[in-house]
């Protein structure tokens, strides 16, 4: 009892101030009554069905305990194997004295060092603060009398396993793809990482949603000043709830009104690992697969891990086709719209005959007419996607074949326009990061409106202009087009050709790594 | 903390500003115009020549920057010729500039209508041109030189190939003989080609943006040499592929000879359409640069935000681009350009050079 008045005084002042700062929310300070305190959790989160009060006393003494869970988040059998049997075993033999004695015994950090054998394991005193912890997972321990509370790491949510990620398939390469669950990511980077230097720093986002964040990267090599302006950048995130990380990702780029992705994402951590060897840094979220990848360039956008898996010929000759595919897709359908309606006396004569000879019949211009089979084959793709799969690839089929056929047949395009189309929708497919993939998309038709416009003329002009976007574009200060230029010979050796690993010996220059060159 | 964004550029990057701007109209109609006045096929010397000449104003234009690290022209004419002189002198370059502008776009918008655009109106042409151009130039000169480093590789690429399927007609003979007419024509076409290389003066400004001004002399030697290379292919293969009399009666030779033959079996048996490509991007840069040139020393003289000025200058460009009413004004309005330039460029900064020289050493 006389311990008692005297621990209460000083912490009552306390809590009197504190009362006193934030009057309007009231007292969320323990205040070492335990019915009080477990009052003021039922305000909190009593009101749902979900959350656990186990009240009990501590080992065959008098000590109310109460270990406050939410089901289904906590795992269960610690709960049940561990923390209530350690406990609730009997303490008074083990102490063979009176109860009293066993209650000054039990403090807080008492069962912390002797009784709860776990590995995460802290503790609190802020009612407020500790909610939302319990709300993903971890137990809170409170005791009567004391005045701290203990927060029990337990989380075990029913998660996905690793898996063979589904957006980026590689046909070699790890198959590992991250899960939903933050620690097996992270677990997954540390394992293949290595090295002590790969800092994960942890921030929260989401006023309401208060999703865990870790910010990745290599201390030695990261550019400081990157790290910094992703770190800066993450908190001043002003939103309530943050779903995935591609909310991330539009709230932290340079320029919103950009048609390029200014992040890259991906769910395969080789490719994480490879990204923060080269300097840079990653961001991975709680709840999504996605990690995202900062700063990015274009052509970072296409290389695949596979490029460097592979022999650096095949891996340099992949890498070629892919700009020829990213041409391609950019500017397949505006070049054949221009060279068919404005320009025709520049393709060779026997072609150009033959392409009046099937457009003979159509009765719209080229333009027209490739609109429709764009827009037809965007919708195919978009309803492809969205579908459950075994329907999917059927989709395929009559898109592909039926429509195309019968569009060409009825009359209302031409075989060449279909040729072209479809050459166009499978080099599109061939663009490694899928995000680049949609603006490509997206960007083709206005390509085709300056086609169909101003002819070739209108074609430059649209690359001018994407161009000119493209250097004025940065992604967290570097600028998207680098690699390209500023020339550096260092850099080119894994641009559009892929040198061989022997000589591929320093790191991208325009991220200014701290460590420049890649040793050993 | 922003990373890399430097408002510096480095040498190549100054050497790529240099060789794009003086690369535009001159390569489809250097060949005519040296032609024109020299009347013999030893045209590639009068290149050289001029080539030479261009380096020694460029260097003399370097030494001047030199002296005055961080500040443009318009800054220091001021130091060096007064208040009023130097702001006067800074907008006669100013005129220059964007009356280069003006012309480049003209001409381009001359020769798109003629190849590609048949039947659509000049205006149509150059405004969104125009636009993007301006759009670029918002973003300072970081952004430009980088994209005019993304363009002359593909310049230089494209126009290799292309040039070099002219070997197909390409005749010795025509470049024969040499030093017929003995030395004096070659020096009185000097004039021509010297104009041609045009773009050196840019010199004036980009050395205050280097982040190592002391490299700009080799700058000018590297950017000119390379723009030199480019000249003298054009003119050998061109007066090579259809000799001096048939250059003497086309516009635009350089794209006649390229029209001139055809590869069967390729995907495409006439390449005009690619080197007009490539042009198109020079002429860009040209304009581009040139635009900015302009508003940046409206800017500096006037001491307020250039982007007031980059918007008030276009219409300005618009309306002199659309003073010739023909193809031979536009020509003349080229010359006297080109004219007007050799003595603003080729005398004016020797002049400042001594000015600035005796006033050093008197302080």
């Amino acid at each position: 009892m006389k311990m008692s008045q005297i621990k209460k005084k000083p912490i009552k002042s306390s809590t009197m101030k504190h009362e006193k700062k934030n009057e309007d929310e009231g007292p969320y300070e323990l205040t070492g009554e335990i019915q009080r305190d477990l009052q003021l959790f039922k305000k909190e989160i009593g009101h749902n069905s979900d959350v656990h009060f186990r009240e009990f006393n501590i080992g065959l003494t008098s000590i109310r305990a109460v270990l406050i869970y939410v089901d289904g988040l906590s795992d269960k059998e610690l709960i049940d194997k561990h923390i209530m049997k350690s406990l609730m075993q009997d303490f008074t033999d083990a102490k063979g004295d009176g109860r009293h004695e066993a209650k000054e015994k039990f403090t807080v950090d008492y069962i912390k060092s002797h009784i709860l054998s776990l590995g995460e394991i802290s503790a609190a005193s802020n009612i407020k603060d500790t909610v939302p912890q319990i709300l993903k997972g971890s137990a809170v321990l409170l005791l009567d009398g004391a005045f701290e509370m203990l927060i029990l790491g337990i989380a075990n949510g029913k998660t996905r396993n690793i898996e063979e990620p589904v957006s980026e398939q590689a046909v070699r390469g790890p198959r590992e793809g991250f899960t939903e669950n933050l620690s097996d990511n992270t677990a997954l980077l540390r394992r293949n990482g290595g090295t002590e230097k790969l800092i994960f720093s942890k921030f929260i986002v989401g006023k309401r949603s208060n999703k865990d964040l870790i910010v990745a990267y290599i201390e030695d090599i990261a550019n400081p000043a990157i790290v910094e302006e992703v770190k800066s950048r993450i908190q001043q995130i002003d939103i309530d709830n943050v779903m995935e990380s591609g909310y991330v990702e539009q709230l932290i780029e340079d320029n919103f009104m950009s048609p390029f992705p200014q992040a890259q994402n991906t769910e395969r951590p080789d490719r994480v690992n490879a990204a923060l060897m080269e300097g840079r840094v990653a961001i991975l979220l709680d709840g999504t697969p996605f990690a995202l990848l900062v700063p990015v360039t274009f052509s970072m956008m296409l290389q695949a891990s596979e490029d460097y898996y592979e022999r650096w010929i095949s891996g340099s000759l992949i890498r070629l086709l892919r700009f020829v595919a990213i041409f391609i897709s950019l500017f397949g359908p505006a070049l054949y719209i221009s060279f068919v309606s404005f320009h025709q006396g520049l393709i060779p004569t026997k072609l150009a005959m033959s392409i009046i000879g099937t457009r003979d019949g159509v009765p719209f211009p080229s333009i027209i007419e490739a609109l429709i089979m764009e827009v037809a084959i965007e919708i195919l793709r978009e309803a492809g996607l969205r579908l459950p799969k075994p329907i999917g690839p059927a989709i395929g089929i009559v898109g592909a074949l039926i429509i195309g056929e019968a569009a060409v047949s009825a009359g209302i395009v031409s075989p060449i326009m279909v040729i072209v189309v479809a050459v166009t929708a499978i080099s599109s497919f061939a663009i490694p990061e899928y995000s680049l993939g949609i603006s490509l998309r997206y960007l083709r038709f206005v390509c085709m409106f300056f086609a169909a416009v101003f002819g070739l003329y209108g074609v430059i002009l649209f690359f001018l202009f994407i161009s000119s976007h493209l250097v004025k574009l940065k992604s967290f200060g570097v600028p998207y087009i680098s690699l390209a230029v500023p020339y550096r010979l260092s850099d080119w050796k894994d641009f559009i050709v892929r040198f061989p690993l022997k000589v591929l010996k320093e790191r991208p220059s325009m991220l200014h790594p701290k460590d420049p060159t890649r040793k050993g | 903390m922003k990373i890399g964004s430097k408002e510096k550029l480095s040498s190549p990057q100054a050497a790529v500003i240099l060789v794009n701007y003086i690369l535009a109209a001159g390569i489809l109609t250097l060949p005519r115009s040296s032609a024109e006045k020299l009347e013999s096929p030893d045209i590639w010397m009068t290149v050289i020549l001029g080539g030479l000449f261009a380096m020694g104003a460029g260097i003399i234009i370097v030494k001047l920057s030199q002296r005055y690290p961080g500040r443009t022209i318009y800054k220091y004419s001021q130091e060096i010729a007064g208040k009023w002189a130097g702001s006067f002198l800074g907008l006669i370059i100013i005129i220059y500039f964007f009356s280069l502008a003006a012309y480049e776009i003209r001409v381009l918008s001359e020769v798109t209508s003629l190849f590609l655009l048949e039947g659509t109106p000049i205006w149509a042409i150059i405004m969104p041109f125009m636009w993007i151009g301006l759009y670029l130039i918002g973003g300072g000169i970081d952004p430009i030189a980088r994209l005019f480093e993304l363009i002359l590789p593909i310049t230089v690429i494209i126009f290799l190939i292309v040039i070099s399927m002219s070997m197909g007609i390409f005749e010795l003979d025509n470049l024969r003989p040499v030093l017929g007419s003995g030395i004096t024509p070659i020096i009185k076409g000097v004039s021509t080609t010297v104009v041609a290389f045009l773009g050196i003066e840019i010199m004036l400004i980009i050395v205050a943006f280097m982040d190592k001004p002391a490299q700009a002399v080799k700058v000018v030697l590297i950017g000119t040499g390379t723009s030199m290379f480019f000249y003298l292919i054009t003119v050998v293969m061109v007066i090579g592929g259809l000799s001096v009399d048939g250059v003497l009666t086309k516009t635009w030779p350089t794209i006649d000879l390229i029209r001139s033959f055809e590869i069967q079996g390729l995907i495409f048996e006439r390449f005009e359409s690619l080197l007009l490509t490539i042009w198109i991007m020079q002429i860009f840069t040209t304009y581009t640069i040139t635009f900015y040139a302009a508003s940046l020393g409206l800017s500096q003289i006037f001491k307020k935000k250039i982007g007031p000025f980059q918007f008030g200058l276009l219409p300005v460009i618009y309306l002199i681009g659309m003073i010739p009413a023909n193809m031979n004004e536009v020509f003349a309005m080229g010359d006297m350009i080109g004219y007007s330039a050799l003595i603003l460029f080729g005398v004016l900064p020797l002049a400042l050079l001594i000015i600035s020289k005796i006033k050093g050493d008197k302080a």
